[in-house]
This record gives structure tokens, sequence and C-alpha cells, in this order.
């Protein structure tokens, strides 16, 4: 078996992003474009003119929100479809407040329309898959796990890739710490949302990332010295 | 327990090579992304990091392509 080095894999959120245009420590609205200029104007005048702005803006968070559920909704045909449009309109409420409270953090770096259809699409998503979620058992620390059970194996890649699995297997129980090993086998095997597990362990999305990140990173540099050739793995 | 494709379980177990993002910034840069995307022009040479992250994290994959989906279409 050949000796190869892995990519190295950097803290992550430490890779040098190249700043928009907008990314003063005071933004001009001067480089911003037209539209996204007259909705920021908009949402801070006062009286019946923000109103007027607010409400056009919630009209397109629940459209954005609305796309998110018909995207799933093949997916949650088991979720009666007047709880899925009140799942799609309370996530534009939420994404309209996250939008007001961080309307000063538009950067110009994207329409404003984009910056906002992502806050409504997130907590779609979110709520989404936690309502998917709501009736299954989280699994946590299995009292026995095995990678082979989980695994479909092509015949032809069988006895490289029984090797490889049995690596894994033996690293995730000695080198990965116990919350590592929980968090890895949830999202990884199981197929556990990110967002239904950091509910369940009373974490953030962010926190339970950097967890996954760093098991994995583990396993890579115990492969790393055990000699696997990893470079031609797909990541999902 | 799911069955998953060896291969794919080992993508998903050790995630993406290169260096990556996390979460937040993957959301913070998220707009930028799809819009240089649609433009026609190279996000990950702007943004390094964020394609390996949306390799390696589901929800923040899904959420680029609703995004992606939906700005094409709005």
């Amino acid at each position: 078996m050949s000796t190869v080095t892995l990519p190295a894999i950097a803290p992550v959120d430490s890779l040098p992003i190249t700043p928009a245009p907008g990314d003063a420590p005071t933004l001009s609205t001067a480089s911003l474009d037209e539209e996204s200029r007259e909705w920021l104007r908009a949402l801070r005048a006062d009286g019946s003119e923000r109103d007027a702005a607010v409400a056009r803006l919630h009209a397109l968070l629940v459209r954005a929100a609305r796309f998110e559920v018909g995207r799933r909704r093949q997916a949650l045909r088991h979720i009666r479809g007047d709880e899925l449009d009140d799942i799609a309109l309370e996530a534009a409420d939420d994404a309209l407040m996250s939008v007001l409270r961080r309307l000063d953090d538009f950067r110009g770096a994207s329409r404003f329309t984009t910056w906002v259809y992502k806050f409504a699409l997130l907590e779609a998503a979110v709520k989404l898959r936690k309502r998917a979620w709501q009736e299954r058992e989280v699994p946590l620390e299995p009292e026995t796990w095995n990678l082979f059970a989980s695994a479909a194996l092509e015949p032809g890649r069988e006895a490289e890739q029984n090797e490889l699995l049995r690596e894994v297997q033996q690293a995730i129980g000695d080198v990965l710490t116990p919350h590592q090993r929980r968090v890895l086998l949830a999202l990884a095997v199981d197929g556990v949302p990110i967002d239904v597990l950091a509910d369940h362990l009373e974490t953030t999305r962010g926190a339970l990332y950097k967890t996954l990140h760093d098991a994995r990173r583990k396993l890579r540099r115990h492969l790393d010295e055990c000699g696997y050739a990893l470079d031609d793995l797909e990541a999902h | 327990m799911e069955r998953h494709d060896a291969e794919q379980l080992l993508g998903r177990l050790l995630g993406p090579a290169g260096p990556e993002v996390g979460c937040e910034t993957c959301f913070d840069q998220l707009d930028r992304y799809v819009e240089l995307e649609l433009a026609g022009a190279d996000p990950d040479a702007v943004i390094p990091g964020l394609r390996a992250h949306l390799d390696g994290c589901p929800a923040c994959r899904e959420e680029h392509e609703s995004l992606r989906a939906f700005v094409a279409g709005a």
C-alpha cells in the first residue's frame, strides 16, 4: 500500500475570503444596486412607508418559504397541506424578524432580495427537517454499531472497501472522543439532520459541525498514518 | 439503520478532503456565492472552502440548492 499525504484541513472558518465591494467598516449605500438601495431606504423610513415595505418584504419571504415547502412536499406527504402552509408562514415570520434585526449586516455582496431569500429558505428548511423527525427517535450512542450493516457493498470494490471500512470502524472506536463518536454516527450513519441533533443535544448547528469536522480530521489523519489513499472519495 | 452505498458512507464519515468553512460562514456568504454561480463567475476563487463545506454538510447543501433554484427562477 502506498503512503499518501492528505490535503491539510484548515480550521473551520479560517479561510481567506475575498471582501465584497461593500465590506467596508461603514457601508456606503452608493455601492449598492438601485433596487437594494431602495429596499434599505424604505425599511429604514418611518410610519406608513416602512409598514408598506415590511409588508412587501414579508410577501417575498412567504413566497420563498412556500417554495421550500414545495421542494420537500413529496418527502412530507404524510403531513397535511394546511400544516405545511402554517410552517411556511411561520418560517416567513421568523425570517422577517431576522432580516429586520440584521439589516445593518447587509453588505451589498448580493442583491438585497437574494440576501433575504436565504433567511426564509433556511427557516423553512430547519422547521421542515424538525417536523419530519418529530415522531422519530434520535439514535444516540447505540450499544452496538456496525458500519458493515449499513453499507451496501458493490462486488468489484468489496475487498478494498471492506478493508477501509474496517479501519474506519476501528478508528471511530479508538481515536474519537465519546462526543465526537456520538455526533459522527448520528449525522453520517443514521442520517439525523444536524438541526434535529443540535436541538436534541441543546447545542448549535455550528458547534455540532465543528465537532463533526474535528472527528473527520482525526479519522483522516489516522488513515493517512496507516497509508490509505483517500483522494478519490466523494464527500457525500 | 439506513443502508448506504459503501463509498458514499465512507465519504460521509470522512468528509471533504480540502479546507472548508463552517456553517456560519457558509450562511453569511451563500447569497454572494449563488449570485456568482448564476452569473457564470468562479465563486470558489472568491469564497474558498464553501464548496467543500457544501460537500460535507447536507443541511447547507440543501439550502444552497434551494437558494440557487429559487433565485434562478425568481
